[in-house]
Protein backbone atom coordinates (compact mmCIF):
# COMPACT_ATOMS: atom_id res chain seq x y z
CA UNK A 1 0.00 0.00 0.00
CA UNK A 2 1.49 3.34 -1.04
CA UNK A 3 1.06 6.57 0.81
CA UNK A 4 -0.25 9.62 -1.03
CA UNK A 5 2.28 12.20 -2.04
CA UNK A 6 1.99 15.43 -0.06
CA UNK A 7 -0.24 17.66 -2.26
CA UNK A 8 1.53 20.80 -1.03
CA UNK A 9 4.85 19.53 -2.35
CA UNK A 10 3.52 17.64 -5.35
CA UNK A 11 3.43 20.70 -7.57
CA UNK A 12 6.28 21.65 -9.93
CA UNK A 13 7.04 25.12 -8.64
CA UNK A 14 6.51 24.44 -4.94
CA UNK A 15 8.71 21.35 -5.17
CA UNK A 16 11.39 23.34 -7.01
CA UNK A 17 11.31 26.04 -4.31
CA UNK A 18 11.57 23.50 -1.50
CA UNK A 19 14.37 21.56 -3.24
CA UNK A 20 16.30 24.79 -3.69
CA UNK A 21 15.79 25.99 -0.12
CA UNK A 22 16.66 22.62 1.39
CA UNK A 23 20.27 23.04 0.20
CA UNK A 24 20.84 26.59 1.44
CA UNK A 25 20.41 28.47 4.70
CA UNK A 26 18.16 31.15 3.25
CA UNK A 27 17.52 32.72 -0.13
CA UNK A 28 16.03 35.91 -1.47
CA UNK A 29 12.87 35.86 -3.53
CA UNK A 30 14.79 37.15 -6.57
CA UNK A 31 17.29 34.29 -6.31
CA UNK A 32 14.49 31.70 -6.22
CA UNK A 33 12.78 33.45 -9.13
CA UNK A 34 15.99 33.34 -11.21
CA UNK A 35 16.76 29.72 -10.48
CA UNK A 36 13.25 28.39 -11.02
CA UNK A 37 12.48 30.62 -14.00
CA UNK A 38 9.03 31.33 -12.58
CA UNK A 39 7.13 34.59 -12.88
CA UNK A 40 7.06 36.83 -9.81
CA UNK A 41 3.27 36.56 -9.51
CA UNK A 42 3.15 32.78 -9.69
CA UNK A 43 6.09 32.39 -7.36
CA UNK A 44 4.50 34.76 -4.87
CA UNK A 45 1.34 32.65 -4.73
CA UNK A 46 3.26 29.37 -4.32
CA UNK A 47 5.58 30.81 -1.68
CA UNK A 48 2.53 31.94 0.26
CA UNK A 49 1.07 28.40 0.09
CA UNK A 50 4.31 26.92 1.40
CA UNK A 51 4.34 29.50 4.15
CA UNK A 52 0.72 28.75 5.10
CA UNK A 53 1.60 25.06 5.33
CA UNK A 54 4.42 25.97 7.72
CA UNK A 55 7.08 24.59 5.36
CA UNK A 56 8.94 27.85 4.90
CA UNK A 57 9.51 31.04 6.83
CA UNK A 58 9.21 34.29 4.91
CA UNK A 59 10.84 37.50 6.13
CA UNK A 60 10.00 40.80 4.51
CA UNK A 61 12.15 43.86 5.11
CA UNK A 62 13.36 47.03 3.42
CA UNK A 63 16.96 47.35 2.30
CA UNK A 64 18.07 50.69 0.79
CA UNK A 65 14.39 51.56 0.17
CA UNK A 66 13.79 48.33 -1.76
CA UNK A 67 11.59 45.53 -0.43
CA UNK A 68 13.51 42.38 0.27
CA UNK A 69 11.85 39.02 0.80
CA UNK A 70 13.89 36.17 2.23
CA UNK A 71 12.75 32.56 2.43
CA UNK A 72 14.01 29.85 4.70
CA UNK A 73 12.88 26.25 5.11
CA UNK A 74 11.47 25.34 8.55
CA UNK A 75 12.09 22.08 10.48
CA UNK A 76 8.51 21.10 9.58
CA UNK A 77 9.35 21.74 5.93
CA UNK A 78 12.44 19.54 6.16
CA UNK A 79 10.37 16.69 7.64
CA UNK A 80 7.72 17.08 4.93
CA UNK A 81 10.37 17.14 2.20
CA UNK A 82 12.07 14.02 3.56
CA UNK A 83 8.75 12.20 3.79
CA UNK A 84 7.92 13.27 0.23
CA UNK A 85 11.22 11.95 -1.13
CA UNK A 86 10.78 8.68 0.78
CA UNK A 87 7.29 8.17 -0.64
CA UNK A 88 8.57 9.06 -4.09
CA UNK A 89 11.29 6.44 -3.82
CA UNK A 90 8.69 3.83 -2.83
CA UNK A 91 6.64 4.70 -5.91
CA UNK A 92 9.65 4.45 -8.18
CA UNK A 93 10.75 1.10 -6.72
CA UNK A 94 7.29 -0.32 -7.37
CA UNK B 1 3.52 15.52 -12.69
CA UNK B 2 4.93 11.97 -12.62
CA UNK B 3 7.20 10.60 -9.88
CA UNK B 4 10.18 10.72 -12.24
CA UNK B 5 9.51 14.35 -13.09
CA UNK B 6 9.37 15.15 -9.37
CA UNK B 7 12.70 13.46 -8.85
CA UNK B 8 14.19 15.35 -11.78
CA UNK B 9 13.10 18.71 -10.33
CA UNK B 10 14.57 17.80 -6.95
CA UNK B 11 17.89 16.78 -8.54
CA UNK B 12 18.11 19.92 -10.69
CA UNK B 13 17.39 22.28 -7.83
CA UNK B 14 19.77 20.55 -5.44
CA UNK B 15 22.47 20.81 -8.13
CA UNK B 16 21.68 24.52 -8.50
CA UNK B 17 22.01 25.01 -4.74
CA UNK B 18 25.30 23.07 -4.79
CA UNK B 19 26.66 25.43 -7.44
CA UNK B 20 26.28 28.25 -4.92
CA UNK B 21 28.60 26.47 -2.50
CA UNK B 22 31.55 26.46 -4.91
CA UNK B 23 34.58 28.61 -4.24
CA UNK B 24 36.35 30.44 -7.06
CA UNK B 25 39.70 29.75 -5.35
CA UNK B 26 40.89 33.36 -5.79
CA UNK B 27 41.50 33.81 -2.07
CA UNK B 28 43.61 30.63 -1.91
CA UNK B 29 45.60 31.74 -4.97
CA UNK B 30 46.42 35.20 -3.59
CA UNK B 31 47.24 33.90 -0.09
CA UNK B 32 49.25 30.97 -1.54
CA UNK B 33 51.35 33.14 -3.88
CA UNK B 34 52.04 35.67 -1.10
CA UNK B 35 53.26 32.87 1.20
CA UNK B 36 55.23 31.24 -1.60
CA UNK B 37 57.01 34.43 -2.66
CA UNK B 38 57.75 35.51 0.92
CA UNK B 39 59.27 32.06 1.62
CA UNK B 40 61.34 31.89 -1.56
CA UNK B 41 62.64 35.46 -1.21
CA UNK B 42 63.46 34.83 2.46
CA UNK B 43 65.36 31.68 1.43
CA UNK B 44 67.34 33.62 -1.20
CA UNK B 45 67.86 36.48 1.23
CA UNK B 46 69.31 34.13 3.87
CA UNK B 47 71.53 32.53 1.25
CA UNK B 48 72.86 35.77 -0.26
CA UNK B 49 72.47 38.15 2.72
CA UNK B 50 70.68 40.96 0.93
CA UNK B 51 68.73 42.58 3.76
CA UNK B 52 67.59 41.74 7.33
CA UNK B 53 66.34 38.09 7.65
CA UNK B 54 62.63 38.87 8.09
CA UNK B 55 62.47 41.74 5.60
CA UNK B 56 60.27 39.83 3.12
CA UNK B 57 57.97 38.53 5.87
CA UNK B 58 57.48 42.11 7.03
CA UNK B 59 56.51 43.09 3.47
CA UNK B 60 54.19 40.08 3.39
CA UNK B 61 52.60 41.19 6.68
CA UNK B 62 52.09 44.70 5.35
CA UNK B 63 50.46 43.49 2.11
CA UNK B 64 48.23 41.08 4.07
CA UNK B 65 47.12 43.85 6.43
CA UNK B 66 46.29 46.14 3.50
CA UNK B 67 44.33 43.36 1.75
CA UNK B 68 42.46 42.41 4.93
CA UNK B 69 41.69 46.07 5.66
CA UNK B 70 40.40 46.66 2.13
CA UNK B 71 38.23 43.57 2.38
CA UNK B 72 36.84 44.57 5.77
CA UNK B 73 35.96 48.08 4.52
CA UNK B 74 34.33 46.65 1.40
CA UNK B 75 32.29 44.16 3.44
CA UNK B 76 31.22 46.69 6.02
CA UNK B 77 30.33 49.61 3.78
CA UNK B 78 29.98 48.63 0.15
CA UNK B 79 29.06 44.99 -0.16
CA UNK B 80 25.58 44.18 -1.35
CA UNK B 81 23.75 41.59 0.71
CA UNK B 82 24.11 38.23 -1.01
CA UNK B 83 20.92 36.88 -2.48
CA UNK B 84 21.57 33.48 -0.96
CA UNK B 85 23.21 32.34 2.26
CA UNK B 86 24.59 28.84 2.45
CA UNK B 87 25.66 26.79 5.46
CA UNK B 88 29.10 26.35 3.89
CA UNK B 89 29.68 30.10 3.53
CA UNK B 90 28.68 30.64 7.15
CA UNK B 91 31.05 27.89 8.24
CA UNK B 92 33.89 29.45 6.22
CA UNK B 93 33.30 32.86 7.80
CA UNK B 94 33.70 31.35 11.28
CA UNK B 95 36.63 29.21 10.16
CA UNK B 96 38.44 32.26 8.76
CA UNK B 97 38.01 34.16 12.03
CA UNK B 98 39.47 31.19 13.93
CA UNK B 99 42.28 30.87 11.41
CA UNK B 100 43.31 34.54 11.68
CA UNK B 101 43.23 34.45 15.51
CA UNK B 102 45.35 31.27 15.63
CA UNK B 103 47.71 32.69 13.01
CA UNK B 104 48.22 35.88 15.03
CA UNK B 105 48.84 33.86 18.21
CA UNK B 106 51.58 31.83 16.51
CA UNK B 107 53.13 34.94 14.94
CA UNK B 108 53.02 36.68 18.32
CA UNK B 109 54.67 33.67 19.98
CA UNK B 110 57.61 34.06 17.59
CA UNK B 111 57.88 37.83 17.97
CA UNK B 112 57.05 38.92 21.49
CA UNK B 113 59.52 41.13 23.27
CA UNK B 114 61.19 38.71 25.66
CA UNK B 115 63.32 36.78 23.19
CA UNK B 116 64.08 34.01 25.73
CA UNK B 117 60.43 32.96 25.79
CA UNK B 118 59.87 33.33 22.05
CA UNK B 119 59.15 30.30 19.92
CA UNK B 120 62.01 29.61 17.51
CA UNK B 121 61.05 30.61 13.94
CA UNK B 122 61.79 27.08 12.69
CA UNK B 123 59.23 25.64 15.13
CA UNK B 124 56.84 28.55 14.73
CA UNK B 125 56.65 28.01 10.98
CA UNK B 126 56.07 24.27 11.55
CA UNK B 127 53.08 25.25 13.72
CA UNK B 128 51.88 27.63 11.00
CA UNK B 129 52.00 24.77 8.49
CA UNK B 130 49.95 22.65 10.88
CA UNK B 131 47.38 25.44 11.03
CA UNK B 132 47.29 25.79 7.23
CA UNK B 133 46.71 22.04 6.94
CA UNK B 134 43.75 22.27 9.31
CA UNK B 135 42.18 25.16 7.36
CA UNK B 136 42.78 23.48 4.00
CA UNK B 137 41.25 20.19 5.18
CA UNK B 138 38.06 21.82 6.47
CA UNK B 139 37.67 23.78 3.22
CA UNK B 140 38.35 20.70 1.12
CA UNK B 141 35.97 18.52 3.12
CA UNK B 142 33.15 21.10 3.15
CA UNK B 143 33.44 21.66 -0.59
CA UNK B 144 34.16 17.99 -1.28
CA UNK B 145 37.23 19.14 -3.19
CA UNK B 146 39.87 16.40 -3.35
CA UNK B 147 42.92 18.52 -4.35
CA UNK B 148 42.51 20.49 -1.09
CA UNK B 149 42.12 17.35 1.00
CA UNK B 150 45.32 15.91 -0.54
CA UNK B 151 47.00 19.31 -0.14
CA UNK B 152 46.12 19.33 3.58
CA UNK B 153 47.85 15.99 4.19
CA UNK B 154 50.93 17.10 2.23
CA UNK B 155 51.02 20.32 4.28
CA UNK B 156 50.89 18.32 7.52
CA UNK B 157 53.65 16.01 6.29
CA UNK B 158 55.80 19.08 5.51
CA UNK B 159 54.94 20.51 8.95
CA UNK B 160 56.18 17.30 10.56
CA UNK B 161 59.40 17.33 8.53
CA UNK B 162 60.04 20.99 9.34
CA UNK B 163 59.99 20.15 13.07
CA UNK B 164 63.34 18.43 12.52
CA UNK B 165 64.90 21.13 10.37
CA UNK B 166 67.41 23.30 12.19
CA UNK B 167 68.42 25.75 9.42
CA UNK B 168 65.76 28.39 8.93
CA UNK B 169 66.45 28.74 5.21
CA UNK B 170 65.35 25.09 4.69
CA UNK B 171 62.24 25.74 6.75
CA UNK B 172 61.47 28.41 4.17
CA UNK B 173 61.78 25.91 1.32
CA UNK B 174 59.36 23.54 3.08
CA UNK B 175 57.02 26.46 3.70
CA UNK B 176 57.11 27.39 0.00
CA UNK B 177 56.39 23.77 -0.97
CA UNK B 178 53.42 23.71 1.43
CA UNK B 179 52.04 26.95 -0.03
CA UNK B 180 52.32 25.42 -3.49
CA UNK B 181 50.63 22.10 -2.62
CA UNK B 182 48.10 23.40 -0.11
CA UNK B 183 46.98 26.68 -1.64
CA UNK B 184 48.31 27.48 -5.11
CA UNK B 185 47.63 24.21 -6.95
CA UNK B 186 44.21 23.54 -5.34
CA UNK B 187 43.34 27.24 -5.79
CA UNK B 188 44.04 27.21 -9.52
CA UNK B 189 42.18 23.90 -9.91
CA UNK B 190 39.18 25.29 -7.99
CA UNK B 191 39.24 28.41 -10.15
CA UNK B 192 39.30 26.31 -13.33
CA UNK B 193 36.40 24.22 -12.04
CA UNK B 194 34.47 27.36 -11.01
CA UNK B 195 34.83 28.95 -14.45
CA UNK B 196 33.78 25.85 -16.34
CA UNK B 197 30.60 26.47 -18.34
CA UNK B 198 27.70 25.27 -16.20
CA UNK B 199 26.20 22.93 -18.78
CA UNK B 200 24.95 20.29 -16.39
CA UNK B 201 22.43 22.58 -14.74
CA UNK B 202 19.29 23.38 -16.62
CA UNK B 203 16.87 25.85 -15.14
CA UNK B 204 13.48 24.34 -14.66
CA UNK B 205 10.81 26.54 -16.15
CA UNK B 206 7.81 26.05 -13.98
Amino acid sequence: MFKDLDPILHSQLRLAVMSLLIGVKEAEFTFIKDKTGATAGNLSVQVQKLKDAGYIEVTKQFKDNYPQTTCKVTPQGIDAFEAYVKTLQEYIKR
Amino acid sequence: MTERESLQIIQQMIQTAKQEQKDDGKGWIIWGWLLFLASIFTYLNLKFNWVSPFFFWNIFGLITLVLLGTRAVRQLFYKKKESVRTYTKDLFDKLNIGFVISLLLIIFSMNHLNSVDSVMPQKGFALLLGLYGFWILIYGAALNFKPSIIGAYITWALAFVSLFVTKFQYTMLLHAAAALCGYIIPGHLANKEFNKPKTSIRTTRV
